[in-house]
């Protein structure tokens, strides 16, 4: 019994990160209508990030983690125009050549991540590290806590800005149908590069928080795309709100696999569940819009 | 068939014969490591080709083709151990029944799916049987299987030349001249009108499918005899999905002959990359940053800026008419 | 004149269909319609945008899934089958949207669409079809490279190469230049001749005048009125559904 408590707690809170990690990326898929292969991609550079900066600054996670986030909003900035170019192009199968073109990104970004540092982990140390709470028969790691918290408050940071600001109200515009807002003086191709930039912040910002928790090497980044496809898939692609408890599903579903099964399989089953949903209910099991 | 006009003509057949007839003598002048070079450029031109048939012509991009590859090579490896003590050539047709069997199982349900969504099953599904071979006994789990070794570089030279030809005149063939292709590259260019013409989508599909897993698990088999040692990384990791991709996108996606101007490019780049850096991990930065370049500036492949890029099947043609 | 009341009609007629009904949701889109075309007719739907027209048109297809109703081809009864059965049961259409295969010749096109039919006569066919439409000197050309109305020419021209029995034309010659109306109008005079039926969806009088035997109104799903063209052109409940609405 103090068992399940605890992997039902763990899963939650690794949850909550898991939702950080694909709301970006839902909110990407609304937008540009883009399958982003390079999600996990972002998210171990994050975690790099982290890693450099407490390397070379002395930073704690907890704190880089905002520089990391206005480092990659930055960088998706830059990179959002050319995923909008190939998106919006006159090719025979523009959805395709959007994905492949973030398949090339992802290989770039693993394959640069293997070149420069190598096969090995490494990981990132914060001085909540170590220190956890009791609560009855549970142990709650303060890392974990505090990278939950973390994780949703960036969550609610971008719902906010979605259904609170200006800037949201035209995203959620072009989400709904990129030629009209276009037509109602949206600048559609602006807004789009600043949603990949946002995706990118909070995705890497995801990453830094798993850095931490984990570890990070260049290996990670397919299974994080994989939880990322797993819950955007699950909630509905596109569909931010499912988000919160597609992610919740995952943590816990790979906790108790990991628990009860064996850590060796939990790749197993998360593909396996993937595929299959993918067949039975491809439009995601809890629908909703934007 | 449709005559009256040239590019009817057998004229491609003759080429891959007489290419194929060139490259036999090829052994006699070049060293062992330059011939395993070419025979990696056979295996991965008939790869790409066979990926070509689903990514160009069905229109459906797959990202779990390294599942067939894997499954080849795996029937191979595992018929082969002593225990078992098949021959190699017996090993081949049951790899490729396993392979054509598993994808007209799968493709029934998996190719309902359009797009990305198919992009996604094809690789949550190719990941899970990685993940599987892992777990299992069977493949020998992350230690691999060893095989009986049969060091004669001549063999397999020779027996991927002679797969690779038979699978490009197979596939210009069946691609450009039967009604097999025209019903795929319908489908393809607009499935609903395919469909109120009268062609079976659903069934074309899982066909043109099967067919390419089948050419995939033969290639896979061949692989685990040449190499001698296989882990599931090596015949089922997504690096080998990857360069398919990225053979066939090179060299012109939809066409006939871009997957071998695709794969034969690639294949030497790696094994230049390979020979003067030391190791092959530069090679997957530019190979990521080829596929975003030519996304970018050549969609349309290497094979469009040849001249008659047209003749290959479509959806090259544009940029080479505008010249 | 409705096909339920005669069901020895509905067994011969090369297309029936009774009681169709599609919902979308809360809404319904088609509502009850009963149909039927005899051999060679050319019946004319006309109504208001969203009246149910395409729907219509996507169920006797088999491209959507029907609610309620039955539909005959020649008297075969070809309710709930997958697209690709009607058409091989003698139905072709054409798409409100252009649907051509982008990426491949005006030619190829046309050779596609015989791919289910007859195979070896399929090149001269699609000789005969190109002269016919007066797309012969564009036959190499990709089909995405062709102007618009042209892409409608083609369009029709796939339905010539299937020797269909009953054919759906969704909107064929919109915004067509006068000319290729002309060459359409010439092309569907002469299936009907040889004993083809049509059904047609068109916004453009003229042409309803010109070509259609009979006349259906639609609105909110269903047939308020049927007749043929002057019968309509004074009906007061057209004048309702139609212009009303839609000016």
């Amino acid at each position: 019994m103090d068992l399940l408590l605890q992997a039902l707690l763990n899963g939650i809170l690794i949850g909550g990160i898991l939702i950080c990690l694909t709301i970006g990326f839902q909110l990407t898929f609304g937008v540009l209508h883009v399958i982003d292969f390079a999600v996990g991609g972002w998210v171990m550079l994050g975690g790099y990030a982290a890693y450099w900066a407490s390397q070379l600054l002395g930073l704690d996670p907890f704190i880089s983690i905002f520089l990391v986030f206005a480092l990659f909003v930055a960088v998706g900035c830059a990179v959002g125009p050319l995923i909008y170019h190939v998106r919006t192009s006159r090719y025979a199968r523009p959805d395709l050549m959007a994905l492949a073109f973030t398949f090339g990104l992802f290989i770039m970004m693993r394959g640069g991540a293997l070149w420069l540092w190598s096969f090995d982990s490494r990981s990132v140390d914060s001085w909540l590290s170590g220190h956890s709470l009791s609560l009855g028969p549970v142990t709650v790691p303060l890392l974990r806590l505090s990278a939950f918290a973390m994780a949703l408050l960036l969550a609610v940071g971008l719902f906010v800005l979605l259904y609170r600001s200006r800037f949201g109200l035209a995203v959620r515009a072009v989400a709904q149908n990129r030629d009209h807002a276009g037509l109602m003086g949206v600048d559609v191709k602006r807004i789009s590069a600043y949603v990949y930039g946002l995706y990118t912040g909070i995705t890497a910002s995801a990453g830094v928080l798993l850095a931490t928790i984990y570890s990070v090497n260049p290996e990670v980044g397919v299974r994080y795309t994989l939880f990322a496809f797993f819950v955007a898939v699950l909630a509905g692609l596109g569909s931010v709100g499912g988000v919160l408890v597609a992610g919740l599903l995952l943590g816990l579903v790979e906790s108790l696999v990991g628990t009860y099964v064996g850590t060796r399989y939990s790749l197993l089953v998360v593909f396996a569940t993937l595929y299959l949903v993918l067949l039975v209910s491809p439009k995601g099991i809890l629908q909703r819009g934007i | 068939m449709v005559s009256k006009r040239p590019r009817r003509s057998l004229l491609p057949v003759v080429a891959v014969v007489a290419g194929a007839a060139a490259l036999a003598a090829l052994p006699a002048f070049i060293d062992p490591y330059s011939l395993r070079i070419a025979t990696g450029v056979l295996m991965w031109a008939g790869l790409a080709c066979a990926w070509n048939i689903v990514g160009g012509y069905a229109g459906y991009i797959s990202f779990g083709h390294s599942a067939f590859f894997g499954i080849g090579a795996y029937v191979t490896g595992i018929l082969m151990q002593r225990e078992v003590g098949l021959a190699f050539a017996a090993t081949l047709p049951l790899g490729v029944l396993v392979a054509v069997a598993i994808a007209a199982a799968i493709g029934g349900p998996t190719l309902r799916l359009r797009g990305a969504y198919f992009a996604i099953a094809t690789w949550a599904f190719a990941e899970m049987l990685m993940q599987l071979a892992t777990v299992l006994d069977v493949t020998g789990g992350t230690g691999g299987l060893s095989l009986p070794a049969y060091l004669n570089e001549f063999f397999f030279f020779y027996v991927m030349l002679g797969v690779a030809a038979v699978v490009y005149v197979g596939a210009w063939f069946l691609l450009e001249r039967t009604r097999f292709g025209y019903r795929l590259k319908a489908l393809r260019d607009h499935e609903p009108a395919a469909e109120a013409l009268g062609i079976h989508t659903t069934r074309v599909k899982v066909q043109a499918f099967a067919l390419s897993a089948g050419i995939t698990s033969l290639f896979g088999s061949i692989y685990a005899y040449w190499v001698t040692f296989i882990d599931p990384r090596s015949v089922m990791g997504p690096e080998i999905t990857d360069q398919m991709v990225v053979m066939v996108l090179l060299g012109g996606l939809g066409t006939v002959w871009g997957p071998a101007l695709g794969a034969t490019v690639l294949w030497l780049t790696n094994r230049y990359i390979w020979s003067s850096f030391g190791d092959t991990v530069v090679y997957l930065p530019i190979l990521g940053l080829l596929i975003a370049l030519i996304v970018l500036f050549l969609p349309n492949g290497l094979i469009s800026l040849l001249p008659g890029g047209r003749r290959g099947g479509g959806v090259l043609g544009r940029l080479w008419r505008k010249l | 004149m409705h096909a339920a009341d005669d069901r020895d009609a509905t067994n011969r007629a090369p297309l029936a269909a009774a009681g169709l009904v599609k919902r979308f949701g809360g809404v319904t889109a088609v509502a009850g319609v009963d149909l039927e075309v005899a051999s060679g007719e050319v019946v004319g739907v006309i109504g208001p945008n969203g009246s149910g027209k395409s729907t219509l048109f996507n169920l006797i297809a088999g491209m959507l899934p029907l609610d309620e109703g039955r539909v005959w081809l020649d008297g075969r009864e070809v309710t709930g089958l997958p697209a690709w059965r009607i058409a091989r049961a003698g139905l072709a259409r054409t798409f409100q949207i252009p649907s051509l295969f982008d990426n491949i010749s005006v030619r190829d096109n046309l050779l596609a669409a015989a791919v289910e039919g007859d195979w070896k006569r399929a090149p001269q066919r699609a000789d005969e079809v190109l002269a016919l439409l007066e797309i012969g000197h564009v036959a190499d050309n990709l089909a995405s490279e062709l102007s618009g109305g042209q892409q409608k020419l083609l369009e029709f021209g796939r339905v010539c190469m299937r020797d269909p029995r009953v054919v759906l034309l969704d909107e064929a010659t919109a915004g067509v230049h006068p000319n290729i109306r002309r060459i359409m109008l010439e092309a569907i005079r002469r299936l009907r001749e040889q004993g083809v039926t049509f059904l047609v969806i068109e916004h453009d009088m003229e042409m309803v005048r010109e070509i259609c035997d009979r006349i259906v109104v639609m609105d909110e799903g269903r047939i308020v009125v049927e007749g043929s063209f002057a019968a309509i052109a004074d009906n007061v409940e057209v004048q309702r559904a139609y212009l009303g609405r839609q000016r």
